[in-house]
C-alpha cells in the first residue's frame, strides 16, 4: 500500500463516442471535444462548485497544432470553468489520460488538492501523419544499433512481440473478431450508455449551387469502430502492413480515432460535504519501462507494480481494459502473466472501438468505472503498453 | 476558317468506350458529361458513377492523373438531357444497335446546341443510316468518329462523313482531334467496319485460317505473328483475347451481314471453336479465360485437337526465325513463299492474302494506299501498313507471286488482283500514295494542322523530309538546324535508345557552346525515347577496370552538362516524348523549359542499378525544396517537401504521363503539354523563340539554399529502418536510400545550414561514387546490361 494522508475518489466519468479517423468528428476540433466533455463531467455533479477545481490534467500524445498550445488551459475556457481553474497538458502517448488520473488522484492523496479533473483528448483526423505534424529524428539514434528500436514505427514492435511471444497469425485474427464481437454486442444491450455523452457535431458546408453555407447538426451517441461486417474469413485476407513476412494487419491492430473522456475526483472531505456519490476509489499507479522495439509487452512491468501497490492480487481483479494497440501484445501480455481472458475488455477494445492515443487512458477508466458499477464487481485495472516502450497500469476499487 | 471550339463536350454512353473517351477529353482540358441510362435502384447516377469508379483502377489508366476524373460529370437521359445545351461537341459511344441509336438521337435532338458537333463512335454501323435518322438541320454537323481502345493510347481515330456532313466542320473536327487530342486521324469511306477494322479483322481471320489449315498451335502462331513480324506482343491470337473474344465476334458478324458482295465473304464467319468460348462465356481478357488463361504462373493455351487447355509454350522453328531475320524485305518474302515449314506457309499466306485483300478493297474501303496503311499502323500497331510492307518486298515480284497463288488455287479467294497493281511499282510514292477510286496519287492534306508535324510519321517509299542542315556533329549528338527558324539550334541525340554516355556530355557541352555564339537558342529534340538514362555499360567497364577516379569526373561531366543547360546564355528548349529516364530526366528538370508530349514517362531510376541521381538531380530537388519552403510561414522547414521527393528516388517511381510528372516536379506548371508527339519540335521552337523575344536571361546561381541536414537525414533514416526491418527492403537498397537522402538534405551538416549548388553537386556525387564502389551496385548494374531487370540484391 502506498503512502497517502487521504484517498481519491471518483465521482464522474464520462467520455464522448469514439469516432475513427476522419470519420464523424473529421472537422471537429479536439479543443472543442475536450470542453464538451468536461461540461460533460460537471454536469454530472450540479452540487460541485467549479471553483473548488484544483486543476485541470489532460493527456494528450501530439499536443500540436489544433491541440497544441496547452489545450487543457483552452478547453476548460472553452467549457466554461472558472478563470480561477488552471489546466495542464501532459504526454506519455498511449497513458496520457491513465496518467491524467494518476496524477489527479495523487494530488488529493498528497492532499495538495480537494477536487480535481482528470481528462484525456486525441483528434488523430487533425494530425498530417501519426507522427504529428512535424516528425524530426535525432541523428544519435541511428549512431548506436541499441537506440535503433526508437526509430521503430509500433506496427513494427507488435511484429517483434509476435515474433518472440509466438503469438500466431489466427489467435491475432480470432482475438481481433472477439473484441467486434463484444462491442457490438455491448453496443446492442446498451452498455456504454451511461458512460457515453452524445456529441453534437456541427459542420460549416459551403453549398456550391446556392452560394450559402449550409450550417448542419449531427448528433453521435454511439462509436463509430466496430464492424458488424467482420469475418474471420475477411481478417485472413488482409495482408500484414508493417513486415513483408509478418502476421500484424490492419485488421488486428487497434483503429486511429478520435475522442475524448473526463474523471471528476474529490477527496473524502468534499465527497461527504457535498452528500457525492463515489463511483470508485483510486487504489494505485504504476508506470515501467522496456525495451524500445517491444514496446507492446510494457504492461507485463507495470501491472505488478500496480497490483503490488494497490495490496491486491490480480485474480482479485473482476475486469481488466487491457488496451489492445495491436491483438498480438494484448495476447502476449495477457500469456505472460497468465490473467483471465474473461475478464479481459469484456465491451471488446481498441481493435473495434478505437484508440484516440491520448484519450484511452481517460476513456478506459470510464468504461471500467461504469462496468464494475452494473456488474457489481469490486476491483478493477486499466493498462496499457506505450510507444518507446513502457506500460502503464492503473487499479480501481468499487464503490 | 471554322474553328471548333470545345468548351463542354458530352459522351453518351458510359462503356468501357465511353468513360475512356470521357477521360481523355478530361487530359485535354474539356470538362465532360457523361450520360447513361438512369440506374433502376439507388443514385440515378449509378451506371456512369460505376464507370467512373472504373476509370480511377483502370490500368494501362485512361486518366493521365487521378484528378483530371473531377472533370467528368455524371448525368443520365432521364434528369439532365437540358444540360446537353451546354455542349460543343456530343459523341454517341452506347451499344451497336441501330434502333438504340437511332432512338437515342431522337431524344437529345431538341436539346443540342445550335452549333454543337455531333459524332458517332460506332465501329461498323452506317454513318449514312445513322445520320439520316437525325433531324435535317442536324446532319451537316453529324459524323462518325471512330476511336481505338484504349483511346488515350491508341493513336488512330477514324473520321466517317455522310453525305450531308459539311466539309469545313469536319475539317475544323480533324485538326482539334489532330492537335488537341493527340489523333492521327485517317478519313474513312462509310463502309462495313471502317478502313482499320476492316482489314484488322479480315487479317486475324485470315491468321485463323491458316492456323487451321496448317494444323499449328495458337500460341505458336502468336510467337510467329507479333513482335518478329513488327506487330504487337500480343500477336493475333492473344490480341483477340485483349479486345474481347465477344466482340470481335461481333465485328465479325458485321463482315457477314452486311459485306455479302465481298469476295471473301465465306470466310466472313467465326469458327466453331470461338464461338464455343463465347457461348461458354470464355471471352478473353476480361473474362480471365479465353484463347488463353492463366493458371497458377503459367500461361495455359487451348489446344484445338485436344480440346483443353495445355502449357503455352509454342515456339519459331530455327529455320523460320532465321528467315524472319533476314534484313532483305524480298529475301524474307521469297525465303518465306519457298520454305515448306508449315510456319513460313502461314506467314506467307496470310501476308499474301492480306496483300491480296488490300489491292482488292482499296477501291471501296480507304481514300488511298497512305490512309489504309496508316490506319493499320494505328489501330492496330503494326510498324509498317500491309502495302508499303508489299512493296518494301518488291512490289512486282510480290505481285506476282500472288497472282500465282491465286491461278493455283492457294489464295483464300480465286478474286483476280485488279489492273492497277500490275501498272506501277508500289503505291506510296514522291507524288503521293494511290488511290484506287480516284485513279491518281494524292498527296498529304493540306490542312493547317499538319503544318505544325515538321516530320510527320512517314511511310516507306514516301519522299522522306530533309532533316535540316547540320552545323556540328560528334557520336553523340548532332547540332543542326531546320527551316522553320533557322536561328534556334537544335541538338539531337546520336545514341541507341538515346543513352547518355561521355560522347553525348561532351556533344551537348560543346552544341550549347557553338549556340551560344552563334544561335537564339536552343531546343533538345529527338524521336521517342527521349533518354534511357546513363550507357551502363561504360560504367560498368569502368567499375571492372577499377578507374573510380575516372568515373567520378564522369559525373561531373554530366553535372557540368545539366548546369550548362541551366545557364546557357540562349535559353534551352527540351522536348520530351517517351522514355526519360535517370540522366534523361535530370536533363529534363534543368533546361529552360520544357515541352513534353502527354505521353512522356519520366523518371529518376537510379536507384534500381544501386545509384542515385547524380546528374544534379538530388540537386534540383533540394533548391525546389528550400525554394517552396521559403514561401511558406516556416521558411527553414525544407524536409516536408523533400518526403514525397525521396520516395520518389528511393522507389524509382517513373511517371505515367507528363501531368503526372509536372505534380512530382520533373516538370514544372508552366511547362508546355502537348498530345500530338509530332508537333514537339514546332512548338519546341516557338518557345524558345518566344523566350528569346522575351529577352531570354540565364537564371541566377543559387545562393543560401536552406538544407534538410543531419535531422533530415536522420527521419528520412527511421522510414528506412523500418522499411528494412519489416523485410520489405534490402540492406543495400537502405544503404542507397539513405545516400539519396543524404543528396536530397545536403549531407551530414547541421538542419537549417546553408549551402550553394556547388556543394549540394558535390555532396551527389561523393554518394554516387561510394554506391558505385560496392559490389551490390556493380552487381546491379551488370545484372540490369544482362536481362535489362532490375536485380533485388
Amino acid at each position: 500500500m502506498s503512502k497517502q494522508i487521504q484517498d481519491a475518489y471518483l465521482v464522474a466519468a464520462t467520455r464522448l463516442p469514439v469516432a475513427k479517423r476522419n470519420g464523424f468528428y473529421q472537422t471537429t476540433r479536439p479543443d472543442d471535444l475536450l470542453a464538451s466533455v468536461l461540461r460533460a463531467a460537471m454536469t454530472q455533479l450540479p452540487a460541485l462548485d467549479p471553483a473548488l477545481i484544483e486543476d485541470v490534467i489532460v493527456g494528450c500524445a501530439m499536443p500540436e497544432a489544433e491541440q497544441g498550445m496547452n489545450v487543457a488551459r483552452i478547453g476548460l475556457l472553452l467549457a466554461g470553468l472558472p478563470a480561477s481553474v488552471p489546466g495542464i497538458t501532459i504526454n506519455r502517448f498511449c497513458s496520457s489520460g491513465l496518467q491524467a488520473v494518476a496524477d489527479a488522484a495523487a494530488r488529493i492523496r498528497l492532499g495538495e488538492a480537494e477536487v480535481m479533473i482528470a481528462a484525456g483528448v486525441e483528434s488523430m483526423s487533425v494530425m498530417p501523419q501519426i507522427t504529428g505534424n512535424k516528425l524530426s529524428m535525432n541523428p544519435a539514434i541511428f549512431a548506436r544499433e541499441e537506440n535503433i528500436g526508437i526509430a521503430y514505427g509500433m506496427g513494427l514492435t507488435a511484429e517483434n512481440v509476435a515474433e518472440r511471444w509466438k503469438i500466431s497469425r489466427l489467435d491475432q485474427d480470432t482475438f481481433a473478431l472477439a473484441s467486434h464481437q463484444k462491442a457490438i454486442a455491448a453496443t446492442a444491450a446498451g452498455h456504454f450508455k451511461t458512460e457515453i455523452t452524445p456529441f453534437s457535431v456541427e459542420s460549416y458546408v459551403p453549398d456550391l449551387a446556392s452560394g450559402e453555407v449550409n450550417m448542419t447538426q449531427r448528433l453521435v451517441d454511439t462509436d463509430e469502430g466496430p464492424r458488424p461486417q467482420t469475418t474471420p474469413e475477411s481478417l485472413a485476407k488482409l495482408r500484414p502492413v508493417f513486415s513483408a513476412r509478418g502476421s500484424v494487419t490492419a485488421g488486428n491492430s487497434s483503429q486511429m480515432s478520435d475522442g475524448a473522456a473526463a474523471v471528476v475526483l474529490v477527496s473524502e472531505k468534499i465527497l461527504k460535504q457535498l452528500n457525492l456519490t463515489p463511483l470508485a476509489r483510486f487504489l494505485s499507479f504504476a508506470v515501467a519501462g522496456v525495451p524500445a522495439e517491444i514496446m507492446g509487452i510494457g504492461p507485463v512491468a507495470a501491472i505488478p507494480k500496480a497490483l503490488q501497490r494497490a495490496g491486491i492480487t490480480q485474480q482479485q481483479l473482476d475486469w481488466i481494459e487491457l488496451n489492445e494497440a495491436f491483438a498480438a501484445q494484448a495476447l502476449a501480455v495477457t500469456r505472460d502473466l497468465n490473467l483471465d481472458p474473461d475478464k479481459i475488455n469484456p465491451l471488446g477494445g481498441a481493435i473495434a472501438l478505437g484508440h484516440p492515443l491520448g484519450a484511452t487512458g481517460a476513456i478506459r477508466t470510464a468504461t471500467l468505472l461504469h462496468g464494475l458499477q452494473r456488474t457489481g464487481g469490486k476491483y478493477g485495472m486499466v493498462s496499457m503498453c506505450i510507444g518507446t516502450g513502457m506500460g502503464a497500469a492503473g487499479v480501481f476499487e468499487r464503490l | 476558317m471554322y474553328r471548333l471550339n470545345v468548351r463542354k463536350a458530352a459522351v453518351l454512353g458510359a462503356g468501357v468506350m465511353g468513360a475512356q473517351i470521357a477521360a481523355h477529353l478530361a487530359n485535354a482540358k474539356v470538362p465532360v458529361l457523361l450520360f447513361d441510362l438512369p440506374a433502376k435502384q439507388g443514385d440515378s447516377n449509378g451506371i456512369v458513377n460505376q464507370a467512373l469508379d472504373g476509370l480511377r483502377k483502370l490500368e494501362p489508366s485512361p486518366l493521365s492523373v487521378k484528378d483530371k476524373l473531377q472533370y467528368i460529370d455524371a448525368a443520365n437521359y432521364q434528369q439532365h438531357l437540358a444540360l446537353l445545351g451546354e455542349c460543343d461537341l456530343v459523341i454517341e459511344a452506347i451499344a451497336e444497335r441501330m434502333d438504340w441509336k437511332n432512338e437515342l438521337y431522337a431524344k437529345i435532338a431538341p436539346h443540342l446546341a445550335p452549333h454543337a458537333l455531333i459524332a458517332s463512335n460506332t465501329s461498323g454501323l452506317s454513318i449514312n443510316a445513322l445520320g439520316s435518322a437525325l433531324p435535317v438541320e442536324l446532319q451537316p454537323r453529324f459524323c462518325g468518329i471512330h476511336f481505338f481502345n484504349p483511346p488515350r493510347y491508341m493513336y488512330l481515330v477514324e473520321i466517317i462523313a455522310t453525305r450531308q456532313s459539311d466539309a469545313a466542320t469536319l475539317d475544323a473536327l480533324e485538326s482539334w482531334l489532330t492537335s488537341r487530342l493527340g489523333k492521327g486521324v485517317i478519313r474513312a469511306l462509310d463502309t462495313p467496319n471502317f478502313v482499320a477494322n476492316r482489314i484488322g479483322v479480315f487479317s486475324i481471320l485470315s491468321v485463323m485460317h491458316h492456323t487451321a489449315r496448317l494444323g499449328l498451335g495458337f500460341d505458336e502462331v502468336d510467337a510467329l505473328t507479333g513482335t518478329r513480324i513488327g506487330r504487337p506482343k500480343s500477336a493475333t491470337f492473344r490480341t483477340a483475347d485483349v479486345v474481347g473474344l465477344d466482340t470481335l465476334l461481333h465485328v465479325v458478324q458485321t463482315m457477314c451481314d452486311t459485306l455479302s458482295d465481298d469476295p471473301w465473304h465465306s470466310y466472313f464467319t467465326a469458327p466453331a471453336w470461338l464461338k464455343g468460348l463465347v457461348e461458354k462465356g470464355a471471352l478473353g481478357q476480361k473474362t480471365k479465360c479465353g484463347i488463353f488463361r492463366k493458371a497458377g504462373k503459367e500461361i495455359q493455351v487451348l489446344d484445338l485437337v485436344k480440346r483443353e487447355y495445355r502449357p503455352a509454350t509454342g515456339k519459331v522453328a530455327e529455320e523460320v526465325d532465321a528467315i524472319l531475320k533476314l534484313k532483305n524485305p524480298a529475301e524474307k518474302f521469297a525465303a518465306l513463299r519457298n520454305s515448306s515449314h508449315p510456319q513460313a506457309q502461314l506467314l506467307w499466306s496470310s501476308f499474301r492474302d492480306v496483300f491480296h485483300y488490300c489491292a482488292t478493297q482499296l477501291e471501296t474501303v480507304a481514300d488511298n494506299a497512305r490512309d489504309l496503311d496508316l490506319a493499320i499502323r494505328w489501330g492496330f500497331g503494326w510498324s509498317q501498313g500491309p502495302f508499303e510492307t508489299w512493296q518494301a518486298a518488291g512490289w512486282k515480284n510480290i505481285a506476282q507471286a500472288i497472282q500465282e497463288d491465286i491461278a493455283a488455287g492457294r489464295s483464300m479467294s480465286s478474286s483476280p488482283l485488279p489492273a492497277w497493281v500490275f501498272e506501277r511499282e508500289g503505291v506510296h510514292t514522291a507524288q503521293g500514295s494511290w488511290s484506287a477510286s480516284a485513279n491518281n496519287y494524292r498527296s498529304r492534306s493540306t490542312l493547317p494542322v499538319y503544318q505544325r508535324q515538321l516530320f510527320p510519321e512517314m511511310l516507306l517509299g514516301e519522299a522522306v523530309a530533309v532533316r535540316g542542315s547540320t552545323v556540328w556533329e560528334n557520336d553523340g549528338v548532332r547540332l543542326w538546324t531546320h527551316a522553320a527558324d533557322p536561328g534556334i539550334a537544335i541538338i539531337s541525340f546520336k545514341s541507341k535508345m538515346h543513352t547518355v554516355g561521355a560522347e553525348v556530355l561532351d556533344g551537348l557541352i560543346t552544341a550549347i557552346g557553338i549556340a551560344e555564339k552563334d544561335f537564339d537558342g536552343v531546343v533538345v529534340w529527338h524521336e521517342a525515347p527521349f533518354a534511357v538514362g546513363a550507357n551502363l555499360k561504360q560504367i560498368a567497364d569502368a567499375c571492372t577496370a577499377g578507374a573510380f577516379a575516372q568515373l567520378e569526373a564522369t559525373v561531373e561531366k554530366f553535372q557540368r552538362a545539366s548546369q550548362t543547360l541551366k545557364y546557357s546564355q540562349v535559353p534551352t528548349v527540351i522536348a520530351v516524348q517517351g522514355l526519360a529516364l535517370g540522366g534523361g530526366c535530370e536533363f529534363v528538370m534543368h533546361a529552360s523549359k520544357r515541352v513534353l508530349a502527354l505521353e512522356s514517362y519520366i523518371g529518376l531510376v537510379e536507384a534500381g542499378v544501386g545509384l542515385i541521381p547524380a546528374g544534379g538531380g538530388c540537386k534540383e530537388f533540394a533548391i525546389a525544396a528550400a525554394e517552396h519552403a521559403a514561401r511558406t510561414a516556416t521558411p527553414g522547414e525544407v524536409f516536408n517537401f523533400l518526403q514525397p521527393v525521396f520516395m520518389t528516388i528511393a522507389m524509382a517511381k517513373v511517371c505515367k504521363s507528363a501531368h503526372e510528372a509536372v505534380q512530382v516536379g520533373f516538370a514544372s506548371p508552366s511547362d508546355t503539354i502537348l498530345f500530338n508527339p509530332n508537333e514537339l519540335l514546332h512548338v519546341a521552337l516557338k518557345e524558345a523563340r518566344a523566350l528569346v523575344e522575351a529577352g531570354y536571361a540565364p537564371p541566377l546561381h543559387p545562393r543560401d539554399i536552406t538544407v534538410a541536414g543531419r535531422n533530415g537525414i536522420a527521419t528520412f533514416e527511421m522510414m528506412l529502418v523500418n522499411m528494412q526491418k519489416g523485410g520489405m527492403i534490402s540492406a543495400h537498397d537502405y544503404r542507397v536510400a539513405k545516400a539519396a537522402a543524404t543528396a536530397l538534405c545536403g549531407g551530414n551538416v547541421d538542419t537549417g545550414s546553408k549551402v550553394d549548388e556547388e556543394w549540394l553537386l558535390t555532396v551527389e556525387r561523393h554518394e554516387f561514387v561510394k554506391l558505385l564502389k560496392t559490389p551490390e551496385t556493380q552487381a546491379r548494374i551488370v545484372h540490369m546490361l544482362e536481362t535489362g531487370k532490375p536485380l533485388r540484391n
